[in-house]
């Protein structure tokens, strides 16, 4: 099995020829290079990622038995390490290079990625575009011609179910679902069917007669509140839940339906997506003049338009990421590059992990490419 | 001699009496074992080695190829051997529920999918993910993906796991049950599509491990004697 070299890159002595000219480019668009550490307390990766992440990570333990984790990417250890060495909302540019770590059946767990990241830019229809150009000149480096980009928008996502008539509990279902098309799918045809009813003997009872059920319940098993769920919290979802049963109306469904279906380049998916608006009544002028900006800003840019597919399902089903998404395929097992537009990570950084208390929303958008998917040669 | 065919077994509990008996009706008594000694024989049958361990570690050593074939749950197969071994017969004991159990006070949750919802906006409320208690990781992580729920987070569970919620250690768990009782004592209620897997003992053969002719002989002389009292 041939593989690349895997030193660590904090190893200054360490000559890293292949990539060379992707540093330069990368240093070319005002991107500076950090050396970040290897280990991590995982808990800063399954707090943002979640469980299913867990399963890919290298654990270790610490000498106090806090759980360790090798880095399985860069995008989270570059943002702590933004919000650790100045203001959060500052306007700064990060590039790295180096090793992380996935458990991969079938494939070498360590492996090589290469980035840039971009925090607090405010003009963010600029920065994607930015973003763009750039991961369109690394694929250039690698030799890679004419690749067919697939984009996506959970903002635009987001601002149709804004625009629908749904009932907060439903809209926050889909909205997470995004992304996971077959689920959307599932959740919007199910959406008009009466579930069975509750087997609880709270059935009409109102939010009061809940919670004393409730903190009965509590008291009578035992079970605190502490820490957990409350009895408000929980009652309050059981009203709720009378609006989960009303279902998805019909016409916000078959919006939907038609909605999931948009793909092709950014011009023809504008103007079905101005269609829809306009055939369903949906307030999407403001979501839909964002979208056009961008793809004016992408052809200023050089970027060709016909070179892009937009796919109206095309998302991905980590809670930060919050509008524009691109990758760029690969023969086999995954993309070569990856990036999106994360604006929520920065509030969702655990403040423990490094006590900056950000809790601020920053815009950010990045890239990550997949150096042992992309070339095995290196550039040239 | 050629090597003998090394059989994991029980080595306590419901699970280790039920196999004994089992071994015996079907005229293959087990000799020693018991709490001392960690290695036995079949007096009827000579090319087979017999190994006293846990039934967590049965699944292991079977999935890690240290032992021909073993008895343990299908439960710990899933957990610990998945697709590292073949279930050759089930045995008809050991039977139990893995299932997915929330606090009796959550009255709003009674589905997998009020769960997610749960899950999904539990983080921004309480500065935390919502947590599992569990031993059994990877069935749960396994469950829960299918169901398109992200947002928790399993704390690993080493003794019992059903006083989790009580203890504050976890949110809700995912643990065995067989009749329900120790579940309800402790004040919880099991989801209507919670039940993740139906478990009994099962003879289980190692993929891993290699197998000699001889040794595929013996095993097969050791499924036609068992297959014919179960």
């Amino acid at each position: 099995m041939s593989r690349r070299p895997t030193h660590s890159e904090r190893d200054k002595g360490v000559p890293t020829q292949p990539y060379l000219a992707l540093r330069a480019l990368f240093a070319d668009a005002g991107y500076s290079f950090v050396d970040l550490p290897i280990v991590y307390p995982a808990s800063v990766f399954v707090e943002l990622a979640g469980e299913d992440l867990r399963r890919q990570l290298y654990l270790t333990s610490a000498d106090g038995g806090e759980e360790l984790a090798l880095r399985p990417d860069f995008t989270i250890p570059v943002t702590q390490h933004h919000l650790a060495s100045g203001a959060a909302k500052r306007k700064a540019g990060y590039a790295y290079i180096g090793p992380v770590f996935r458990v991969r059946p079938g494939e070498s767990g360590e492996f090589m990625q290469a980035g840039v990241e971009s925090f607090g830019r405010a003009d963010r229809v600029a920065a994607d575009a930015d973003m763009l150009k750039l991961a369109f000149a690394t694929a250039a480096l690698f030799g890679v011609k004419k690749p067919a980009v697939r984009i996506g928008d959970s903002a635009l996502f987001a601002a149709l179910l804004d625009a629908l008539d749904l009932t907060p509990p439903w809209r926050e279902r889909l909205a997470r679902a995004f992304g996971d098309t077959p689920r959307l799918r599932k959740f919007i045809a199910s959406a008009n069917r009466q579930p069975p009813a509750p087997r609880s003997e709270l059935e009409d009872a109102t939010l009061e007669e809940v919670k004393t059920a409730v903190a009965g319940k509590f008291a009578a098993t035992g079970l605190g509140e502490a820490g957990g769920r409350t009895a408000d919290e929980i009652a309050a979802r059981f009203i709720a839940k009378e609006e989960l049963a009303r279902g998805i109306p019909k016409r916000a469904a078959s919006a939907l339906t038609a909605f999931l279906k948009i793909s092709g380049t950014p011009a023809k998916a504008l103007a079905a997506l101005r269609t829809l608006a306009k055939d369903e009544k949906l307030a999407l002028s403001g979501a839909l003049d964002t979208f056009a900006k961008r793809n004016d800003a992408f052809a200023a840019h050089g970027i060709r338009l016909d070179g892009l597919t937009f796919d109206a399902d095309f998302g991905r089903r980590l809670d930060y990421y919050t509008g524009f998404v691109f990758e760029f395929p690969s023969a086999a097992n995954g993309p070569t590059i990856g990036g999106g537009r994360y604006d929520r990570m920065t509030a969702l950084i655990p403040r423990s992990s490094r006590g900056t208390g950000s809790n601020v929303a920053v815009p950010a958008v990045g890239f990550a490419v997949w150096l042992d998917r992309i070339g095995k040669g290196g550039p040239k | 001699m050629s090597a003998p065919l090394i059989l994991a077994v029980p080595s306590k509990g419901r699970l280790q009496q039920d196999a004994a008996a089992l071994f015996k009706r079907a005229g293959l008594a087990l000799t020693s074992g018991g709490t001392r000694s960690y290695r036995g024989r079949i007096e009827a049958l000579p090319t087979v080695e017999i190994a006293y361990l846990s039934a967590p570690e049965i699944a292991r050593e079977i999935a890690g190829g240290s032992v021909h074939a073993g008895i343990t749950g299908r439960d710990q197969v899933a957990e610990s051997a998945d697709r590292k071994a073949d279930l050759t017969l089930a045995l008809g004991f050991g039977r139990c529920d893995v299932v997915v159990a929330v606090p009796e006070p959550w009255v709003d949750v009674e589905t997998m999918e009020d769960l997610d919802d749960v899950a999904a906006s539990f983080r921004p409320t309480h500065g935390r993910r919502l947590t599992v208690a569990t031993k059994y990781i990877n069935i749960t992580r396994r469950f829960f993906a299918g169901h398109g729920i992200a947002d928790y987070r399993i704390v690993e569970s080493l003794g019992a796991t059903e006083g989790a919620p009580a203890s504050g250690a976890a949110d809700l768990i995912v643990d065995i049950t067989s009749t329900g009782a120790t579940l309800r004592a402790n004040g919880l209620k099991t989801l209507s599509d919670g039940l993740i897997l139906a478990s009994e003992a099962h003879l289980v053969a190692s993929k891993k491990m290699r197998w000699t002719a001889d040794q595929e002989k013996t095993y097969a002389a050791v499924v036609a004697k068992l297959s014919a009292v179960v």
